[in-house]
C-alpha cells in the first residue's frame, strides 16, 4: 500500500492555483478536495450548502460577532473550524489526497506526509486570466482579484502563526505565469513524485 | 488634559479597540494595557507609587472588612476589585462541580418532562428556568447546557429550536439584572458601592421580575406560530432520554445540589450575617474542591483564568481614567447636560449604558461608568443607588438587544449555528430589540415612579 500523501495547494487569485491542483490529483490518481466539501458540512449541519458558500474561505467580520471562550458566532469561523475538522478527520483516516486552501497547510502541519505549495503569478497574466474565465472588464477583473486575495490572506492570517505566502512556511512556491497551468502542473508533479519516493 | 490623562485614555481606547478587533485574546489585551497604565500613566507621567498601589488594592485582601463587614455592607476602595475576582473564581468552581454531576442537564431534561414535552409549556418553562438559574448562576453556563439540551429536544421532537433559544438567551439576561450575583456589571456596582443582594432583588430584582412577565408575554405572541409543532404520540413520549441518564454520579450530585443551596441561601442572607461574597465565593469554592475529593485538580483546570485576567487588567485600565481625573471630567458632562435633573440623569445613564452594551462588552462599560455615578452622585447631589440601579439595568439589559452584546447570545447563537440552525444578525434582532426596549423602557418607568 501507497504511503499516504496529502499536498496542500494554496493560491492567489486568478494564478491558476485551482486547476492545477485539479489536475496533479488527477494526474497522481488522488482524491481531491475543494469548495466541494461544503456539500458534506451542509448535509451534515442540515443546511443549504448555498448558505454556507458565502462564508467559505471567509474572514470573521469583527465588528458583528463576538467570541466567548471558545464559543463564536461568526458562521465563518464556526464553518472554518467545520472544514479543519473535515481535513483533520480526513488525514486520520489515511487518505491520500489534494486539497485546496482552507488553510489546509496550518491545519496539517504536523503531518509528515504533507506537501504544501503555495501557487502564485504575475498580474498582468491574473488579470488576463480573470476576465477571460469570468468575462468581466479590467476593473472588474481588479476588483475581483483584489477583493478575493485579501479575502484568503485575511481568513488564513487569522487561523495561522504565519503570513499568507510567506515562502518560508510552504514547502514550494512557484509563480504559474512562465510557464503557464499544464507545464506548472507537470513541474509540481515531478516534485511531488520525488517527494513521495523520499518518503517511502 | 494633562499627559497622564491622554496615555490613561489612549490605553483605555486601545484596549476597547483591541477588545473588538479579537486578534489577540482579551485577558492579554486587558493585562497588557493594565501593565501600561501602570507603568506608563502612574510611573512615568504621575510618578505615584501611591496610585499604583491603590490601583493594585492588594492590601484590601488582607483587612477584616474585606470578609466580614458586620452591620454595613462590604465596600471596595479604587482599583482591582478583588472581591468580584475572587467571586467570580469561587463561583467558577463551584459550577464546574455541577457541570460534572450532570445537575444542567438533569434538571432541563426533568422540567420538560414535567410539561409532558409539549411545545408550549417548555417554552415558558425554559425561560422562567433560565431566568431563575441565571440569578444565582452565570449566563454562559446557564445557556450552554439550556441551548443544547433545546437543541436535542427539537431533534428528537421535530420543532425550531431557535424561538427557545432566543427566548432561553434574552431571559437569561434578565435573570442576571436581578441579583447581585447574576450579571458581572453587577457584582462589580454591588462591591464597588456596597450593595446587599438584597438591595439588588428588591430594587433591580423588582424591574426584572414585572419584565418577565411582559417578556413571556411578548416572547409567546412573536414565535406563537412556530410553537404550535406537531401533537406528540405517547410513542415520543416515550422514546425521550430518562432525566435520571444525565446524572453521572449520584453521590456528587446530591452534593452538589447542597452547595448550590448553600450558595443561594448564603448570598439571600450577606446582609444580614456580615460574610462578604469574597468569603461566600471562596467558601463555596473550597467545600467543592473539598468534597470532590480527587477530581478537586480537574476542577481547577477547568476554572477560567482567562477571564479572571481579564477582569484584573480591566481594573487596572479604568483605575488608570479613576485616578487621572478623566471620570469626573465624564460626569461633570452628564451632570452639565442634565442640570442636575434626576429623571433626565437615569434617562441618559439607562440608555446610553444600553445601547453601549448592545454593542460592546458591557464589563469593562459597567467598570468605567461605576466611578462616573459616584462622581455624579456627589457633585449633584443625588441619590447614587438610583443611578446604580439604571446603569445595572441598562448594562445588563441593553447587551441583550444584539448577538454580540452579552456573552450569553454569543455562546447561545454559537450553539445553535454549531448545530445547523443559524441565528444572524436579523433573525437576531428582530425578536431580542424589541424585547430590551420594552425592558428598557420599564425600568425607566420604574425608577422614575419609585425614586424620582
Amino acid at each position: 500500500m501507497a504511503k499516504q500523501t496529502i499536498i496542500s495547494i494554496s493560491r492567489e487569485f486568478g494564478s491558476g492555483g485551482h486547476e492545477i491542483a485539479e489536475k496533479i490529483a488527477q494526474h497522481l490518481g488522488l482524491k481531491f478536495y475543494d469548495r466541494s466539501m461544503l456539500d458534506e458540512i451542509a448535509n451534515k449541519l442540515n443546511v443549504k450548502v448555498e448558505v454556507l458558500e458565502k462564508y467559505d474561505e471567509a474572514p470573521r467580520n469583527f465588528l458583528m460577532t463576538r467570541r466567548v471562550g471558545n464559543h463564536t458566532n461568526s458562521m465563518a469561523e464556526i464553518l472554518a473550524e467545520y472544514q479543519f475538522d473535515f481535513i483533520r478527520d480526513k488525514a486520520a483516516s489515511g487518505e491520500s489526497f489534494v486539497i485546496v486552501g482552507r488553510c489546509s497547510e496550518t491545519v496539517l502541519k504536523n503531518h509528515d506526509c504533507l506537501i504544501s505549495i503555495f501557487v502564485n503569478g504575475d498580474r498582468e497574466h491574473k488579470l488576463a486570466r480573470v476576465k477571460e474565465k469570468y468575462q468581466l472588464s479590467e476593473s472588474e477583473a481588479v476588483a475581483k482579484m483584489l477583493r478575493h486575495d485579501k479575502k484568503r490572506k485575511l481568513y488564513h492570517n487569522r487561523h495561522s502563526d504565519y503570513k499568507w505566502g510567506d515562502s518560508r512556511y510552504y514547502d514550494l512556491c512557484i509563480n504559474s505565469s512562465p510557464l503557464g497551468v499544464d507545464k506548472t502542473a507537470h513541474v509540481l508533479e515531478c516534485y511531488i513524485q520525488d517527494r513521495m519516493a523520499a518518503m517511502k | 488634559m494633562n499627559l497622564a490623562q491622554i496615555l490613561a485614555l489612549i490605553l483605555f481606547i486601545a484596549m476597547f479597540v483591541l477588545i473588538v478587533m479579537d486578534k489577540i485574546e482579551r485577558h492579554y489585551v486587558t493585562m497588557a494595557c493594565g501593565v501600561l497604565t501602570l507603568a506608563g500613566v502612574f510611573g512615568l507621567a504621575m510618578r505615584s507609587t501611591d496610585a499604583i498601589m491603590e490601583t493594585l488594592n492588594v492590601k484590601s485582601i488582607f483587612t477584616v472588612g474585606f470578609w466580614y463587614a458586620a452591620g454595613t455592607a462590604e465596600e471596595s476602595t479604587a482599583g482591582i476589585n478583588w472581591a468580584t475576582i475572587i467571586f467570580i473564581a469561587g463561583m467558577m468552581v463551584m459550577v464546574e462541580g455541577m457541570a460534572e454531576s450532570g445537575f444542567f442537564r438533569w434538571l432541563c431534561m426533568k422540567l420538560a418532562k414535567l410539561v409532558h414535552y409539549k411545545p408550549i409549556p417548555l417554552f415558558i418553562t425554559f425561560m422562567l428556568m433560565s431566568a431563575f438559574l441565571a440569578m444565582f448562576i452565570d449566563s454562559i453556563t446557564v445557556i450552554l447546557f439550556l441551548a443544547a439540551v433545546t437543541i436535542e429536544l427539537a431533534k428528537l421532537l421535530k420543532f425550531d429550536p431557535v424561538p427557545m433559544i432566543l427566548s432561553e438567551i434574552f431571559c437569561a439576561n434578565l435573570g442576571g439584572s436581578a441579583t447581585m450575583c447574576g450579571d458581572p456589571p453587577n457584582i462589580i456596582i454591588g462591591t464597588s458601592l456596597g450593595y446587599s443582594f438584597a438591595d439588588f432583588i428588591t430594587n433591580t430584582g423588582a424591574i426584572a421580575a414585572i419584565s418577565l412577565v411582559l417578556v413571556v408575554i411578548y416572547y409567546f405572541f412573536v414565535f406563537r406560530k412556530e410553537l404550535a409543532g406537531e401533537k406528540l404520540s405517547q410513542a415520543d413520549v416515550d422514546a425521550m432520554p430518562d432525566p435520571k441518564e444525565a446524572i453521572t454520579n449520584k453521590t456528587a450530585f446530591a452534593i452538589s445540589c447542597l452547595i448550590f443551596l448553600c450558595a443561594v441561601v448564603l448570598l439571600v442572607t450577606h446582609a444580614q450575617t456580615g460574610l462578604t461574597v469574597a468569603f461566600i465565593g471562596t467558601v463555596i469554592a473550597a467545600i467543592t474542591l473539598l468534597v470532590a475529593g480527587t477530581k478537586a485538580v480537574k476542577l481547577l483546570k477547568k476554572v477560567d483564568y482567562k477571564t479572571l485576567l481579564f477582569f484584573v487588567g480591566l481594573f487596572m485600565v479604568v483605575g488608570g481614567l479613576e485616578q487621572t481625573g478623566i471620570l469626573e471630567i465624564i460626569a461633570g458632562f452628564i451632570g452639565n447636560v442634565s442640570h442636575g435633573n434626576l429623571k433626565l440623569m437615569v434617562a441618559i445613564i439607562l440608555w446610553v449604558s444600553a445601547i453601549a452594551s448592545a454593542f460592546v462588552d458591557n464589563i469593562p462599560f459597567a467598570a468605567t461608568m461605576i466611578p462616573v455615578i459616584k462622581s455624579l452622585a456627589a457633585t449633584q447631589g443625588v441619590d447614587l443607588s438610583t443611578l446604580a440601579w439604571a446603569l445595572s439595568m441598562g448594562t445588563d439589559i441593553g447587551g441583550s438587544a444584539t448577538p454580540i452584546g452579552a456573552s450569553a447570545n454569543v455562546v447561545g447563537t454559537s450553539v445553535a449555528t454549531k448545530n445547523g440552525y443559524i441565528i444572524g444578525w436579523g433573525k437576531y434582532c428582530k425578536s431580542a430589540a424589541p424585547a430590551t426596549v420594552i425592558v428598557i423602557l420599564v425600568s425607566m418607568v420604574f425608577i422614575f415612579i419609585r425614586y424620582c
